[in-house]
C-alpha cells in the first residue's frame, strides 16, 4: 500500500460498444462546450470479410507518467498533481499549444475561452471519493478507474490473464491507461 | 364558429419561427446551458430529481441534477434497477430536448386567410375551446368511431382517460406494428405470457447467446446492454446472424452474414440439427412442450446443406452452432430481438425463435429464457373501465392482443381508416407521423390531410405537426408528472416516478393538464384527480407508500424475485396446452401455420440492393433527430449509406462521397447521403440509419441531414397474424451527384 | 487491438483543429521562424563581418572611425528588427496572449518553448547593442546622453560583442528548426538536422536579403556567401530527406508525406510546393544564377536571385510546419 495515489484506468474493450455515454457524461460533467470532446470513442474494424475483427474504445488523456506535454510546457501550466493524473492550471496557460504538438494521442485542444483543455480525470470528483463522470455511466462497465498505487482485487482480477496493452507504448510516455484487448477470447 | 374553413385539404404549415422557442436571444442563452459558459465543475450547491426517461421505451432510471432552476447533467438513477446507475448516451441528452431552441413554445391555431394557410399563435384557452369543439362534434355526428388517436410517449395515459370519457377507444401505437407486437404475441401464442422489457432473457447468466439481426450496442438498451456484458465477463460466447458487421457481431465468437430474409430457413436448419443429431432436451420437450412431431416433420427436410444454400451460411456453420447451443444448454439461449419486424413474418420468425429456447429446455433455467415479474400496482377496478367503449380491440387481425388498454387497433388501420373517411379526427400524441415506418411517408400524409380534424401534442415542431389543425406544445418530460411506470418487468420488480426537474418552459403545459382541460371542456368533471399529485399519491397509498416516499428515489423497488424453475414443476402456461406450444393449434385454426415455414423473400432488382435500417447508439430516430447536444459528436452528424466495397467499386462510389438514393418504385431521397464504403455488409444489401432527412426547417438541427429512410419505403408487408408491418422488402440503387 | 490489420477506424471525435489532422498553428509560426531564421542568419553574417574586418580578403571596406560599411550597418538594424515583427506573430498565435508574462515566470529548460523565450531575451540587448555599434557615428548626431554612454563604454569591445553574437545568430538559427524537432509526436519534425536545415536556410536568407541591400560593391561578398549557403543548404535538405526516408516507417511515411504528398496547400499540392518551389525555384535555379553571375555571365536581372532564396526560405517554413501537422502522430 501507498499513500500517494497514482490514478488511472483499466478499459475493458471486450465489453465496450462504443455508446459515446462517457463522451455526452463528461460533456455534461465538465462543461466541455459544444463541438469539442474530452474523451471520444474508436471503433477498429480489421480483417478481410467475412473473418472481420472489432474493437471499441473510449479514449481521452492517457495521464502519462513520462509526459511529453508536461515537459515541453513552458509555463507549467501542465503539470503532474499528487494523485498521479497530468493536470492543466489554466491561469498559467498561454494558449501556445507546444502541449498539443507534443501530445501523441492527440487529446488535448484550444478551449474557446483561450487556454489548452483536456480530460481531467474528474478531478474534481475523484477528490470526493468520486469515480470520474465517464466511469460511473459506462452502461457496459467498460471504463475503471484504478489507482496503480494501490490495486484492489477487483482490478488485479480484470488484468489477470488476458491480453493487456497500453497505446504508444514505445513512445516512452508510460500511459496510465490500460486496455483489455478485444482480441481476447472469451473466457480469458 | 369562426374557424369555418373546410380544412379536409390541408396543405403542410412550416410553423413560423416567432412561434418557436428560439429567437436568437434564447438560442444563445439555452445552447449554454450544455455547452456550459461556466468554470464551475462539480454538483455544489445543485439537487437530484430522480425521474426516468422518455428517450426511448425501456425507460430508465434517471437523475437530473439542478442548479439554479437548470438541469445541467443527468446521470442514471443509481435506485432504478434499469439503470443501476448507468445511463446510455442518449439519457444524458434530455438536456438537449429541454433546452432545444425550436421547441414549440405557444398553442398554434391553423387559419386560411386570401387561400393561404398559416398558423396564429393562440392562446391555451382558445386552442383547448376549438380542440374540444371539434372532437366532440365529430364525435357526435359519426359516433366515437370516428376519433382515433395515434400515440407514442409514456404521456398517453392521460389523454386515453380523456377519450374513454367519451366512447373512444381507438388507440395505436406504432410501436407495436414496427417494433414489439410480434414479439409479444409470438410470446403469448407459445409460452401464454407477452414478452416485456427487459426482453426475458437471463443474459448476464449465459454462457451462450445466439442474435439474429438484433444490435446491441448500436440499440443502447441500458439494461440488456449492461447484462450482455457482465455475460461477457463471465466468458460467455455470442453467435450473430446480421447481413451486416454489427457491434454486437463484433464481439461474437461466431459471425455469420446471413442473406436477409432467410432467417427462418436458418432457425429451420439449427432445428434440423437439434432434433436429428439427438441434442435437445428431451425430457423437457416430452414434459412441458406440444406439437414436437409436426415440428419434427417440419423441418425434416431443412437440413443444413439445404440450408446453407438458402442463407449462404455454410452447412458445417449451422452444424457447429447448433452443437455448441444444445452444449451450453441450459445456459443458452436465442434472442427474440427487438424491432425485428422486417418481412411481414416477424410473429412466426419469433415464435421459431422460441421453438429453438424450448427445443434445448432452457425455459425459466439459469442463462436461459426467464419471466420477469412487474410490481404489483393495485388498479382500480378494471374490467369494464369505461362501459362507453364501443369495442375493446378494433384490430382486424386474428392475433392483435385484446388486452392492451391503450392498444386496440394497429396504426396502418388508422391510416387506411383515415384515408377510407372512416375515421374523421385524429389526435396525434408524441408520433412524427410522416417520418414514422407506418405505411411511409405518403400514406401518413395523405391521411392527415384527408382527416377532417387533426390535433398534435408535440414538444417540436416536427413534420406531423405541419399538418395539424392545432399544435398543443407539451412540456417535455423533464418539466412535468406521468402516470406510475410499473410497466417494466425485471429482476427486482418496480414501480418508478416521473417527476418534473424544473418548471414548465414557455407556454408549454404537460399532458395530464391538457387532458384535463379538454376533458372538462366538454362538460365531464371528475374524470381526472383534483391535481396529478393528488392523483399518484391516492394510487401509491393503496401499496402503502406515498407521492412523498417515492419522490426521494423515484422508485419503489421489490426483492429480487426467483426466476428459475424446479425440477418436476409444472409449468402451468396460460397457453391452451398450459404447455410450451411448438406448434400452435391457435395459429392453424384460423389458417396460419402451426409451425414457422420459411418463405422465400423477393429479391432486389439488377443493380438495386435491399435496404436494411437501425440505429446509432446516441440517437432514438426521430425522439432524438433535432438534440443538438447528442447530434453534437462526429459520427451522430447525419447518417450514411453503408455500401460493401465490391459493390462500391461496381458503381464507382467514393468513400464519404454524397449520393441520392432511388427505390424499386422510382422514388428518389429528398436529401444526398453520404457513402460509407465498407466490408461490413454483404454484397446484396445497404444500410442505412433511420430517423435522418428531416424536411421540416423548423427543426433547425436535422433540417436536411442525411436521408430520410423513411422516404424510400414504398412497400410494406403487412403481417396476416398480427398485424405488424415489415419495410425491408425495399431495395435502393445510387444516383451519383451531377 | 486487433490481430488482424485494421481497415475501417470510426471516431466520434470532434475538436476543431485537432480533427482530422492537427492544424494548432498556421502562419504564423512558419513567418515567425522565417523571420527568426533570418535575424539569426543577419546577425551571424554581421557579427562574423565585423570580426572579420578585412582579414583574408573577403570582409567589406571599412569606411574609417570604425564604422563597417552599409550592408552589415542595415543588417545589424534588421537582425533585431525583424526578430521583433517575429515575435509579434507567435504572440499573436497564442490562444490567451493576455498570459504571455507567465512565460517569464520560470525556466523550463526542457521545453523548447521555455528556452527559447529566454534566449530571446538574451539575444536582444547584444543585438541591438551591436546594431548601436556598427552605427555610432549616425547615432551619435543624434547627441542623446544615454545613447553615447552606452557607446562611449562599448565600443572598443565592438569585436568581443560581434564574436558573441556570432554564436547567438547561430544559436537562434538553429532553436528555429530544433523547436520543432522536440515534438516527437510528429514525425517529420522529430529529426534534429532540421536545426541544420533551418539555420543554413536562415544564413541563405539573410545572405539573400543583404546581397539585395548591398551598394554594388559590396555584392560580390555576399553573392558567395549565398552561393555557398544555398550549396550547404541543398546537402543539408538532401540529408533531411534521406533521414526521413530511412527512418521508421513512421518517419518514412511523414517524409513521403511532405515530398510526395497531394495535400493541397494554397491550390498546389505538398510534392509541387517541395520539388518545384522550394528546391528547384528557391535552391537550385538561384545558386545557378549565382554561379553564373560569379563566373562573369551578366545577369540582366541580378536580383532575382536572391528574391527566391528569400522566397525559398519561407516556402521552406510553411511546408515543414503545415506537413508536419497534417500528417498523423507517431504510432
Amino acid at each position: 500500500m501507498s499513500n500517494k495515489k497514482n490514478y488511472g484506468m483499466v478499459i475493458d474493450t471486450r465489453v465496450c460498444v462504443g455508446c459515446s455515454a462517457c463522451v455526452y457524461a463528461c460533456k455534461q460533467e465538465n462543461h466541455v462546450p459544444e463541438g469539442y470532446c474530452r474523451d471520444w470513442v474508436v471503433q477498429e474494424t480489421g480483417g478481410e470479410y467475412p473473418k472481420l475483427t472489432m474493437e471499441n474504445r473510449s479514449e481521452r488523456c492517457q495521464h502519462c507518467d513520462n509526459a511529453p506535454c508536461v515537459t515541453y510546457c513552458p509555463t507549467r501550466a501542465s503539470h503532474y498533481a499528487e494523485d498521479g493524473t497530468v493536470q492543466v492550471n489554466r491561469s498559467l496557460c498561454t494558449g501556445c499549444k507546444a502541449c498539443m504538438a507534443a501530445c501523441p494521442y492527440d487529446a488535448r485542444f484550444v478551449h474557446p475561452e483561450g487556454f489548452v483543455d483536456k480530460c481531467s480525470l474528474c478531478q474534481h470528483r475523484i477528490e470526493q471519493g468520486m469515480e470520474t463522470a465517464c466511469v460511473s455511466i459506462c452502461p457496459t462497465g467498460s471504463l475503471n478507474l484504478v489507482d496503480f498505487n494501490n490495486m484492489d482485487q477487483k482490478a488485479k482480477q480484470l488484468l489477470s490473464g488476458k491480453v493487456v496493452y497500453r497505446q504508444k507504448e514505445h513512445a516512452g510516455t508510460e500511459p496510465s491507461l490500460h486496455w483489455i484487448s478485444a482480441s481476447n477470447k472469451p473466457g480469458a | 364558429m369562426s374557424h369555418g374553413q373546410n380544412f379536409s385539404r390541408r396543405d403542410f404549415i412550416k410553423i413560423s419561427s416567432i412561434f418557436l422557442a428560439g429567437s436568437a436571444a434564447v438560442t444563445t442563452a439555452t445552447g449554454h446551458a450544455f455547452s456550459g459558459a461556466d468554470d464551475q465543475v462539480g454538483d455544489e450547491g445543485s439537487r437530484v430529481v430522480y425521474s426516468f426517461c422518455e428517450h426511448c421505451f425501456w425507460r430508465c432510471g434517471i437523475a437530473a441534477h439542478v442548479r439554479d432552476g437548470k438541469v445541467y447533467k443527468i446521470t442514471g438513477s443509481e435506485h432504478h434497477p434499469l439503470s443501476q446507475g448507468k445511463l446510455c448516451p442518449r439519457g444524458t441528452g434530455g438536456t438537449g430536448l429541454l433546452y432545444d431552441p425550436d421547441r414549440l413554445a405557444h398553442p398554434l391555431i391553423r387559419e386560411t386567410k386570401g387561400g393561404r394557410q398559416f398558423y396564429r399563435k393562440a392562446s391555451w384557452e382558445e386552442a383547448i375551446s376549438l380542440v374540444a369543439e371539434k372532437l366532440w362534434n365529430i364525435k357526435e355526428e359519426h359516433g366515437p368511431g370516428a376519433l382515433a388517436m395515434l400515440h407514442h410517449g409514456y404521456g398517453v395515459s392521460f389523454f386515453k382517460n380523456m377519450f374513454s370519457q367519451i366512447g373512444v377507444n381507438k388507440y395505436a401505437k406504432p410501436s407495436y406494428d414496427l417494433c414489439c407486437g410480434p414479439a409479444r404475441q409470438a410470446s403469448v401464442l407459445t409460452y401464454g405470457y407477452p414478452s416485456d422489457t427487459p426482453e426475458g432473457f437471463d443474459m448476464k447468466n449465459s454462457k451462450y447467446m445466439i442474435f439474429f439481426g438484433t444490435h446491441f450496442g448500436e440499440n443502447m438498451h441500458n439494461t440488456a446492454v449492461q447484462e450482455i456484458s457482465d455475460g461477457i465477463r463471465n466468458g460467455a460466447k455470442i453467435v450473430v446472424f446480421d447481413p451486416r458487421f454489427s457491434t454486437l457481431a463484433g464481439k461474437a465468437e461466431h459471425w455469420l452474414p446471413i442473406k436477409p430474409g432467410t432467417d427462418i430457413a436458418m432457425m429451420q436448419g439449427l432445428m434440423h440439427v437439434l432434433i436429428s443429431e439427438n441434442l435437445y432436451d428431451k425430457a423437457f420437450v416430452e414434459a412441458h412442450t406440444v406439437g414436437f412431431d409436426e415440428l419434427r416433420d417440419s423441418v425434416m427436410e431443412m437440413t443444413p446443406e439445404k440450408v446453407a444454400e438458402i442463407t449462404e451460411i455454410p452447412a458445417d456453420a449451422i452444424r457447429t452452432i447448433a452443437r455448441e447451443y444444445a452444449f451450453h444448454a441450459p445456459a443458452a439461449f436465442v434472442h427474440s430481438g427487438r424491432r425485428t419486424n422486417w418481412y411481414g413474418d416477424a410473429l412466426q420468425r419469433i415464435r421459431a425463435i422460441h421453438i429453438l429456447n424450448a427445443l434445448v429446455g432452457n425455459f425459466w433455467m439459469p442463462g436461459g429464457v426467464v419471466a420477469f415479474k412487474k410490481f404489483p400496482l393495485v388498479q382500480p377496478p378494471a374490467a369494464h373501465e369505461h362501459p362507453a367503449y364501443e369495442k375493446e380491440a378494433y384490430s382486424k387481425y386474428p392475433f392483435f392482443p385484446q388486452d392492451e388498454p391503450s392498444n386496440t387497433i394497429t396504426s396502418h388501420e388508422i391510416i387506411e381508416d383515415t384515408i377510407a373517411g372512416n375515421i374523421k379526427g385524429l389526435l396525434i400524441y408524441g408520433v412524427n407521423l410522416p417520418e414514422t415506418m407506418t405505411l411511409g411517408r405518403d400514406k401518413a400524409i395523405e391521411a392527415m390531410k384527408k382527416a377532417e380534424f387533426v390535433v398534435a401534442v408535440d414538444v417540436l415542431p416536427a413534420e406531423v405537426t405541419g399538418y395539424a389543425d392545432v399544435v398543443l406544445p407539451e412540456c417535455t418530460y423533464l418539466e412535468r408528472y406521468d402516470d406510475l411506470d410499473n410497466g417494466r418487468a425485471f429482476r427486482t420488480p418496480f414501480v418508478a416516478l416521473r417527476q418534473p426537474a424544473v418548471a414548465p418552459m414557455y407556454d408549454s403545459k404537460p399532458g395530464n393538464e391538457i387532458a384535463k382541460m379538454i376533458t372538462e371542456k366538454w362538460g365531464i368533471h371528475g374524470a381526472f384527480p383534483p391535481s396529478v399529485e393528488k392523483g399518484l399519491d391516492r394510487k401509491l397509498k393503496l401499496v402503502g407508500s406515498s407521492l412523498a416516499e417515492i419522490r426521494k428515489k423515484g422508485v419503489l423497488v421489490m426483492p429480487e424475485t426467483d426466476l428459475y424453475r424446479k425440477p418436476g414443476e409444472s409449468l402451468n402456461l396460460k397457453t391452451p396446452s398450459g404447455k410450451v406450444e411448438l406448434a400452435s393449434a391457435q395459429l392453424k385454426a384460423a389458417g396460419f401455420d402451426a409451425v414457422p415455414k420459411y418463405v422465400p423473400q423477393p429479391e432486389a432488382p439488377a443493380g438495386f440492393y435491399r435496404m436494411l435500417t437501425g440505429r446509432k447508439p446516441m440517437l432514438t430516430f426521430g425522439r432524438t433527430a433535432n438534440n443538438r447536444f447528442l447530434g453534437d459528436l462526429a459520427t451522430a452528424k447525419e447518417n450514411e449509406v453503408w455500401v460493401n466495397n465490391r459493390i462500391a467499386e461496381k458503381h464507382s462510389l467514393q468513400n464519404g462521397e454524397y449520393v441520392h438514393l432511388k427505390n424499386q418504385n422510382g422514388v428518389v431521397s429528398e436529401f444526398p447521403v453520404k457513402v460509407k464504403v465498407t466490408q461490413r455488409i454483404r454484397t446484396d444489401a445497404v444500410y442505412m440509419v433511420h430517423g435522418f432527412g428531416h424536411t421540416s426547417a423548423k427543426l433547425t438541427w436535422a433540417y436536411k441531414r442525411g436521408a430520410s429512410h423513411n422516404q424510400l419505403i414504398s412497400r410494406t408487408d403487412i403481417d396476416p397474424a398480427m398485424g405488424g408491418v415489415g419495410f425491408q422488402n425495399n431495395f435502393v440503387t445510387f444516383i451519383k451527384e451531377a | 487491438m486487433l490481430a488482424t490489420a485494421v481497415n475501417e477506424i470510426v471516431s466520434t471525435k470532434l475538436n476543431p483543429n485537432v480533427v482530422p489532422h492537427l492544424h494548432i498553428w498556421e502562419w504564423h509560426i512558419p513567418l515567425y521562424l522565417f523571420l527568426g531564421g533570418i535575424a539569426g542568419g543577419l546577425l551571424v553574417i554581421t557579427s562574423i563581418m565585423i570580426v572579420l574586418k578585412r582579414k583574408f580578403g573577403i570582409g567589406p571596406r571599412d569606411e574609417g572611425n570604425g564604422c563597417p560599411c552599409l550592408a552589415v550597418r542595415i543588417g545589424s538594424i534588421l537582425s533585431p528588427t525583424l526578430l521583433g515583427i517575429g515575435m509579434l506573430f507567435l504572440f499573436l498565435d497564442l490562444a490567451h496572449p493576455l498570459y504571455v508574462w507567465a512565460f517569464y515566470t520560470t525556466v523550463q529548460p526542457t521545453s523548447p518553448m521555455s528556452a527559447g523565450s529566454w534566449i530571446l531575451i538574451a539575444f536582444f540587448p547584444l543585438a541591438i547593442l551591436q546594431a548601436m555599434l556598427v552605427n555610432k557615428r549616425q547615432l551619435r548626431d543624434f547627441n542623446i546622453e544615454i545613447v553615447n554612454k552606452v557607446i562611449d563604454w562599448t565600443e572598443n569591445h565592438m569585436t568581443m560583442v560581434a564574436l558573441v553574437n556570432a554564436h547567438i545568430g547561430v544559436g537562434i538559427g538553429i532553436y528555429t528548426g530544433i523547436l520543432l524537432s522536440f515534438f516527437s509526436a510528429r514525425p517529420l519534425w522529430s529529426s534534429s538536422i532540421l536545426g541544420m536545415l533551418f539555420l543554413v536556410s536562415g544564413i541563405s536568407a539573410a545572405a539573400a536579403l543583404m546581397l539585395l541591400l548591398a551598394p554594388k560593391d559590396e555584392k560580390p561578398v555576399y553573392s558567395m556567401i549565398d552561393a555557398n549557403a544555398i550549396w550547404i543548404e541543398i546537402m543539408t535538405v538532401g540529408l533531411f530527406v534521406l533521414g526521413g526516408l530511412t527512418g521508421s516507417a513512421n518517419s518514412h511515411g511523414a517524409m513521403m508525406h511532405l515530398i510526395t504528398g497531394d495535400v493541397n496547400l494554397a491550390g498546389m499540392s505538398y510534392m509541387f510546393w517541395f520539388w518545384g518551389i522550394f528546391v528547384a525555384a528557391g535552391l537550385v535555379v538561384p545558386l545557378l544564377l549565382e554561379f553564373l553571375e560569379a563566373a562573369g555571365v551578366h545577369i540582366r536581372f541580378p536580383n532575382v536571385a536572391p528574391v527566391m532564396v528569400l522566397l525559398g526560405g519561407l516556402v521552406l517554413r510553411f511546408l515543414i510546419v503545415f506537413a508536419g501537422q497534417t500528417y498523423h502522430t507517431f504510432v
